[in-house]
């Protein structure tokens, strides 16, 4: 009777299986995005031809991302992934597109968009070995902060949308014309930002958490020769803490810079007892209100860690109209 | 004198050298269509190679038991491969040395060159049941598994066989997958100290061996039915049902004082049913989070045997089994329906440490079905990724006497780790 039972059972979970494998045809090309700031960029070039999913929310660890169902259902019905590279998603995104089954976004296919492929990185490691920490073999993969990034990732979604969607090459082209247009007037006020940075005499350093806001802070010319994490992924040991402790004092450090999914107690901790401010900002799209698009997201950390320091406001940009007209 | 076995040496290596080197005549055995990336010695397209040494440090309080007192040791360590063998088709192996003995626990390979989610597994791997008999032991939440499961299912159940795997949406937010498995022979092991063999046990003398070439009636058989979904931006639940059947397997006794022929008890099946669910919470940032889950297992059928002595005086040194008195002795097969459970509750502290608290509950397989309870509280830290410690504390009260265990756990992830495992 049991054997009866089972051999049923197994033959009806077959069939509703075989039933349930329909999938409806899309009407626009599906993009799913690991991070939200790559979803930015591809709702803007892609416009009404794309449907955009993110992975991730602006808020998540992407160092302990979990894989939900929604993460598997999305992936598994991509037209084109787009992702950071340089092993940023290592840890999750190759086991979820193995599950996910989606041919068409395995490596090497025009459906696999890595936005990483020939991006001049910082910090590639010499030598690779764990006691290096955390490490990436391609490099510090946080380049989303780097304001040079802009015009680099949008070429990459460019590529991959017109790779897989010919058809609409022209209106993906008008898209990323307006988009890079948008990104030239952006990247002079932001130089104007490492101009007040470069001029303040007061700026010397930062701590930061992790090695999120390299990029940034190179752009800035702010440097940051101590993080709290001693090796990347490395958590601290108190020796450490009280090195970086003493190491600011004596420099004078007025920031500790940490994301806000990595402000922790050693954060607070160490910022006290070194007489410096907390600065915790986004990094990534969505990670606070304000951020909700990637030109706002520069634009609001230059302009918060303006305010940390106490540098002055930006002047308001002459409008070269007005000079025109006297 | 050691001239012979040095010739051989020198002959195989030698024959290894020019088979590597692909320098074939006609007649030579050959590797059919290839571009060279078998013959290789460079090491281009190795498989991953990872190394998972689990060391353990327990106390245990239990009077009488052979448990009793401090144990410190390498549990286990597990040498894993895994790589692609072709665009369609992707392979693990992992040979595990415990108790200074090498064993290939898994050694599989999953076709995924179908269009469609189906993919097929064959070879040698764990069973597909519940959310914990996939993993190896050293990748559980707890020191061991869940009593209930190593008394119904084994501390580690696995067998040579093929199984079908298959998954698919349901709206947005919802995977249903489903897998269907075949086996020669399901073997339950365990892994040192505190494990227990499986089927039979009870009384030390009566053991069972599945049978080696089985009928096709008398594959054993396993499926699992799971659908996993967000129930709301912050959490998941995941609910699921398996099955394993064992036929045809064999209870023995082994000690003499049975009458010939009555050694043997064979054509024996068991049925496992589990229901399992799991709720997740996570927060914002993924890193802190709440996962409340248990399973219920029942098995039904022959569930093992015990040594019917009818009074004689067994356990005499001088007693002869020739005997008489002896010829009513018998082995007295348990066919009968014992239910289990487990339920657990772990909270993630961060990305690093979580705190849990499981209970398991089971009816044993010996004679009268005591029951067995078993509380956990443990603690895990994971200094990174490669590193993880875990601090335990374990009662368990079976039949009166209760047994306490205290357990440090250091697990090491040398390269690559991985198994397979299915959601």
């Amino acid at each position: 009777m049991i054997n009866k039972t089972i051999y049923i059972a197994l033959v009806l979970m077959g069939v509703l299986g075989q039933t349930a494998l329909g999938i409806t045809p899309a009407d626009k090309l599906n993009v799913v995005t690991t991070v939200p700031d790559l979803a930015w960029f591809a709702k803007e070039i892609g416009g009404d031809q794309v449907t955009v999913t993110s992975l991730s929310k602006g808020r998540e660890n992407l160092h302990s991302l979990k894989v939900r169902p929604r993460t598997l259902v999305s992936i598994s019905k991509a037209d084109v992934l787009i992702e950071m590279g340089l092993s940023l998603e290592a840890t999750w995104l190759p086991e979820l597109v193995l599950a996910s089954r989606n041919r068409k976004i395995h490596e090497g296919e025009p459906g696999r968009v890595n936005c990483g492929e020939n991006w001049v990185a910082m910090d590639v490691p010499a030598d690779l070995s764990r006691e290096g920490g955390d490490l990436h073999p391609g490099g510090n993969p946080h380049y989303a902060l780097s304001p040079r990034s802009g015009t680099h990732i949008a070429d990459h979604v460019l590529r991959g949308l017109v790779a897989v969607d010919p058809s609409h090459e022209e209106q993906f082209l008008e898209r990323y014309t307006k988009l890079t247009e948008r990104l030239g007037k952006a990247e002079k006020k932001w130089k104007r930002y490492a101009e007040l940075f470069e001029q303040s005499k007061t700026i010397e350093m930062v701590v930061t958490y992790h090695s999120e806001f390299d990029y940034l802070l190179d752009y800035l010319g702010v440097q940051s020769k101590m993080a709290i994490e001693p090796k990347p992924g490395v958590p601290p040991t108190a020796k450490h803490l009280a090195k970086v402790i003493s190491h600011m004092r004596d420099e004078s450090i007025p920031l500790v810079l940490t994301a806000n999914w990595s402000n922790s107690k050693n954060v607070t901790m160490v910022a006290s007892k070194a007489g410096a401010k907390v600065l915790e900002l986004p990094v990534m799209v969505d990670g606070e209100p304000w951020a909700s698009d990637w030109i706002l997201l520069i634009d609001g950390l230059m302009e918060r860690l303006r305010r940390g320091y106490g540098l002055p406001e930006l002047e308001p940009e002459k409008e070269p109209s007005d000079q025109g007209n006297r | 004198m050691n001239s012979i076995p040095i010739i051989s040496l020198c002959l195989l290596v030698t024959s290894s050298v020019s088979y590597a080197q692909s320098f074939q005549s006609p007649g030579m055995p050959t590797s059919g269509p290839a571009s060279g990336q078998s013959g290789r010695f460079d090491n281009s397209f190795n498989p991953a190679l990872g190394l998972t040494l689990d060391l353990s440090g327990l106390y245990t309080d239990a009077p009488g038991s052979a448990n009793d007192g401090l144990d410190l040791s390498l549990r286990t360590a597990e040498l894993s491969f895994g790589a692609w063998v072709d665009p369609t088709a992707h392979a693990y192996a992992n040979f595990v040395y415990v108790e200074d003995e090498l064993v290939l626990e898994e050694a599989a390979a999953t076709y995924v060159g179908w269009d469609s989610n189906a993919t097929i597994k064959a070879g040698r791997f764990y069973v597909d049941f519940g959310k914990q008999m996939q993993a190896h032991i050293h990748a559980l939440r707890t020191y061991e598994r869940p009593a209930v499961l190593r008394t119904f299912l084994g501390e580690e159940l696995g067998g040579d066989g093929i199984q079908y795997n298959d998954w698919t949406t349901m709206g947005d937010a919802t995977v249903v997958r489903w897998s269907l498995g075949a086996f020669g022979a399901l073997v339950s092991h365990s892994h040192g100290h505190e494990g227990e063999e499986h089927e039979g046990e009870g009384e030390a003398e009566v053991a069972s061996e599945p049978i080696l070439r089985p009928d096709l009636d008398e594959l054993a058989l396993t499926a699992r039915l799971t659908g996993f979904a967000d129930v709301s931006e912050a959490s998941t639940l995941q609910l699921g049902a398996s099955v394993r059947y064992l036929p045809g397997f064999e209870i023995h006794h082994e000690g003499g004082f049975v009458e010939e022929g009555k050694e043997v008890e064979s054509d024996l099946s068991n049925t496992v049913v589990g229901l399992d669910a799991t709720w997740s919470w996570l927060d914002e940032s993924g890193t802190e989070g709440l996962t409340v889950g248990g399973e219920f297992l029942m098995i039904d059928g022959d569930l093992g045997g015990f040594f019917d002595d009818a009074g004689d005086g067994l356990g005499d040194p001088t007693a002869d089994p020739a005997d008489p008195i002896f010829l009513n002795n018998s082995i007295a097969v348990i066919d009968d329906t014992a239910t289990g459970f487990y339920a657990f509750v772990d909270y993630a502290l961060d990305m690093r440490s979580s705190l849990g608290l499981q209970y398991s509950q089971v009816e044993v397989l010996e004679e009268g079905l005591p029951e067995l309870d078993e509380w956990d509280v443990y603690y895990t830290h994971k200094p990174t990724e490669f590193q993880r410690m875990r601090f335990g504390l374990t009662l368990a009260e079976h039949e009166g006497e209760r047994d306490t265990r205290f357990s440090l756990q250091y697990t090491l992830f040398l390269g690559p780790h991985s198994h397979g495992v299915n959601f």
